[in-house]
């Protein structure tokens, strides 16, 4: 790399003495005879002394501003590319899990109520106990979930909402247990007893806490989007790399002008190697935005909208097991199931009215449509649970709004509505992890090539300018 | 095991010790107040979290409530205002009933509400602060007008039995079913006459639960709380307390009521009679402190933390049915830390002290005191008030 200046990248036919030695100096010789006059003046105050100091200043300059556009560059790469996976991997499945957990819980506390609710008898029958089970299960294993992923963070908040659950649940299904117990020996009012004290512990601290969790990774996984296609930082290296581009072409052109030799391969190699990375960066840039865009605006926000209408509508459900199940006093859960259906919607400003303005056409538009018509439905059917009246409605019948699982009724409707919700909470995971995953590929590779491409700004540039100074010695 | 004369002496001794050591403690404890050393000194076991004495501003504390709690609390109160003279307290002349002492004690218009039924899970949810503190064991009795009927005969009835009477199936004193309970017993041809409570009463809630309990036919069709849609029986009356309930049974011929047992005694003495009710192993059972103890003691280890618990028709061989605890109904955030201090200092006094369990057994109350493990689960409770 240090061989003889390659002559055909001179300008013009060159004043030095012949033969010139290899190293040189090319440039003292008539710069004023193609400059301006202006330029003559300032070049002048330059002198032969002056040169190699500009070019030296020049050397660490471009080194120095190489190095900080390759810092900043990486690490601009690494944190969008980190962001991304971390969305892809971490954030989204967390944020499924707890809405998930929420659901298993709020399932397994209407299914226990309602089979006790329509066998106070032969409880230990525990009809629906599979399903309960399983929701029992799934909720600890998403809890599990939570709490492994929650030891990485350090979240007051999160971790006592995971220990609440984490103390609760066992209490909950301690309190289950033991109604299935005294109900199984013959003693039905002892059990149901357990179960409102299951049902208590359950909407006094299980759910409330899974719904904060919930919240909570909610929460994370909008910042980590927002992290992963934030503009601060991006701007931030191309305006650097714009800078350094600039003083290389201007070093370039002043170098010529100087030596009268056209390109520097070094300064060509720096710009060559920054205008990549910088392109290669913009465009994955463009690509992630684009993809997280997608993701977002009809994948993560209308599941979200979802989430939270299975959440309120699993809370409505919960309500009409109360107003039931709670034989000491008078309680009425009416106006609670009211707030909770101008959330669910549909409509301006609802739940299920962001869901069906973000959702894309296909299987999520359907599932989002039917849960609207399914909503309608579950709403007329469980008027009549909370308008009726204990001093003249039979028990029996009570039971059966409840209980009762043919078509129309309070139980039928909400199953439908609630299939409709998950289906299109399936439908919209599945657009946003799609979309996810190739916003968080767009940036694989980036974080190396802009190392290597610092590297060659920082060689090019020391060799390139080196060589010119090594002609003044 | 081997213990020698040395060993023995030395347990002796140590416990005598620590008995004389424990005594001193307390006494120095509850000595701030003139007067009340030597009550106060008599509590089952020693209390280092609980406030013993109320603070010294003058309070009121506002109840409402059970009708059947309502005597005991008007004793309470007054044993109370003159142990600690600047504690008074504010109880309706006609207690509204259970439901209503849950509503206002939940809602902070009272700071104690009395109730003989616990928090439904629906009150915890709309009301997740409140407590239920068991302050003694109540039992309910089944009262009755039937002429002919000796006071002492005590007609055995059962949850069949009475469920088909509240439904209209069986409308004589004399139907079959019922003196296939009572053989030997000269049951007269006399006409039913069924009373009721108005909605929302503790009694109602008990009263039901055993029909349902004993029934699963009831179970099914009416159901049990403390409001219901009572089977449409010509000639039922609704009473609005338990007071009004023997008042009207005691004028009533062929008249059948459930009372609260406070008001046992007042039944008594209106000569109305008072049933043995068929408990889960077939046995028939008066409201006596025996059998109330006895049916309690079998749930002791199994009540909850939050003490909520139904205890009707329990496996107990000789246990009355129909026993509940009473409760203290309170809010664990009070507005201020006198508030709650006064509070905890009265619900410990009520539940622990000689003073206050020596009105549990007057004539007009009838309650059996908590038994030591129950006590202690309520005391948990307390501390949690702040």
């Amino acid at each position: 790399m240090t061989g003889p200046a390659p002559t055909t990248s001179y300008a013009g036919p060159s004043t030095a003495p012949a033969p010139a030695p290899a190293r040189a100096p090319a440039t003292p010789v008539s710069p004023v005879s193609h400059a301006a006059p202006h330029r003559r003046v300032r070049l002048s105050l330059i002198g032969a002394r002056g040169t190699p100091a500009a070019l030296q200043t020049l050397l660490v300059g471009l080194i120095i501003g190489s190095l900080v556009w390759g810092v900043v560059a990486a690490l601009t790469a690494s944190q969008h590319s980190s962001a991304a996976g971390e969305v892809a991997s971490t954030s989204e499945p967390l944020s499924l899990a707890a809405q998930q957990m929420y659901q298993s819980l709020s399932e397994a506390d209407v299914t226990a109520t309602s089979d006790f609710l329509a066998n106070p008898g032969p409880f230990s029958a525990f009809n629906n106990r599979q399903i309960y089970d399983a929701d029992i299960a799934n909720a600890a294993a998403d809890l599990a979930k939570l709490r492994s992923a929650g030891a990485a963070v350090s979240s007051a908040r999160l971790d006592r909402d995971l220990a609440a659950i984490s103390a609760g649940l066992p209490v909950y299904t301690g309190y289950v247990q033991r109604a299935q117990t005294y109900s199984s020996l013959h003693y039905p009012l002892t059990g149901g007893s357990f179960i409102e004290d299951a049902s208590a512990e359950m909407h006094v601290v299980l759910l409330p806490a899974a719904s904060d969790i919930y919240a909570q990774e909610s929460t994370a996984l909008n910042s980590a989007s927002a992290q992963a296609t934030g503009l601060p930082l991006i701007v931030i290296s191309i305006l650097l790399a714009l800078a350094v581009g600039y003083v290389l072409i201007r070093s370039q052109r002043w170098l010529t002008r100087r030596t009268h030799r056209r390109i520097n391969p070094g300064l060509l190699l720096a710009t060559v190697a920054l205008a990549i990375s910088t392109t290669w960066m913009a465009i994955a840039f463009v690509s992630a935005r684009s993809d997280f865009g997608e993701g977002i605006g009809h994948g993560a926000r209308p599941l979200e909208a979802l989430a939270q209408a299975s959440i309120a509508a699993q809370g409505g459900q919960g309500f009409e097991v109360l107003s039931l199940i709670s034989n000491s006093g008078s309680t009425s859960f009416g106006s609670d199931f009211a707030d909770a259906k101008k959330g669910i919607g549909p409509g301006s400003g609802s739940l299920l009215g962001t869901a069906t303005a973000d959702t894309p056409a296909g299987a999520g538009a359907d599932a989002v449509n039917a849960a609207v018509r399914d909503a309608q439905a579950w709403y007329g059917a469980s008027a009549a649970v909370f308008s009726f009246n204990p001093e003249t409605t039979p028990y029996s019948d009570e039971t059966k709004l409840v209980t009762a699982t043919a078509p129309g009724s309070a139980q039928a409707t909400f199953t439908k509505l609630e299939d409709d919700l998950r289906a299109g909470i399936r439908a919209d995971q599945a657009v946003f992890t799609t979309n996810a995953a190739s916003g968080s590929t767009a940036f694989d590779g980036l974080e190396i090539a802009v190392i290597i491409a610092m590297l060659a700004m920082v060689g090019g540039s020391a060799w390139g300018l080196s060589r010119r100074l090594a002609e003044y010695r | 095991v081997v213990l020698n004369y040395r060993t023995v002496l030395a347990i002796v001794a140590t416990s005598t010790m620590t008995l004389i050591a424990g005594c001193g403690t307390m006494a120095a404890r509850d000595g701030g107040t003139a007067g009340t050393l030597t009550e106060n000194t008599s509590v089952d076991w020693p209390n280092d979290r609980l406030p013993t004495t109320p603070a010294a501003a003058k309070i009121v504390l506002k109840e409402d409530g059970s009708t059947l709690l309502a005597s005991l609390i008007g004793k309470w109160a007054a044993a109370y205002h003159q142990q600690f003279g600047n504690v008074t307290f504010s109880v309706p002349a006609k207690p509204g009933g259970s439901s209503a002492g849950i509503s206002e004690a939940s809602t902070g218009q009272i700071d104690i509400g009395a109730s003989d039924a616990f928090l439904s899970s629906g009150n915890l949810v709309q009301y997740p602060n409140m407590l239920n503190i068991p302050l003694g064991i109540a039992g309910q009795e089944i009262t009755y007008n039937v002429r002919d009927v000796p006071a002492s005969a005590h007609i055995q009835l059962n949850g069949q039995v009475l469920a088909a009477i509240y439904e209209g199936k069986i409308t004589s004193w004399n139907d079959s079913q019922i003196k296939a309970l009572n053989p030997g017993l000269n049951l007269p041809s006399e006409k039913i006459v069924l009373l009721h409570r108005a909605p929302g009463s503790g009694d109602t809630f008990l009263f039901t639960s055993y029909l349902a309990a004993q029934d699963p036919d009831w179970y099914k069709s009416y159901g049990f709380g403390s409001t219901i849609d009572w089977p449409a029986v010509p000639g039922s009356l609704v009473e609005a307390s338990n007071g009004d309930m023997v008042d009207t049974c005691q004028t009533t011929a062929g008249c059948l009521a459930y009372i609260g047992i406070s008001y046992s005694q007042t039944a008594a003495a209106d000569q109305l009679g008072e049933a043995k009710l068929e408990n889960a192993s077939g046995n028939f059972e008066l409201p006596i402190g025996p059998s109330m103890q006895a049916a309690v003691a079998y749930f002791i280890s199994a009540t909850p933390g939050n003490e909520t618990i139904s205890m009707i028709n329990g496996p107990a061989k000789n246990g009355y049915p129909i026993v509940n605890y009473e409760y203290a109904i309170v809010s664990k955030k009070q507005p201020n830390a006198v508030k709650a201090r006064d509070l905890k200092a009265f619900l410990y006094w009520a539940i622990n002290t000689s003073t206050a369990k020596k009105f549990l057994a007057d004539d007009d109350v009838q309650f059996q005191p908590l038994p030591v493990p129950i006590a202690r689960l309520a005391d948990d409770q307390i501390a949690r008030i702040r």
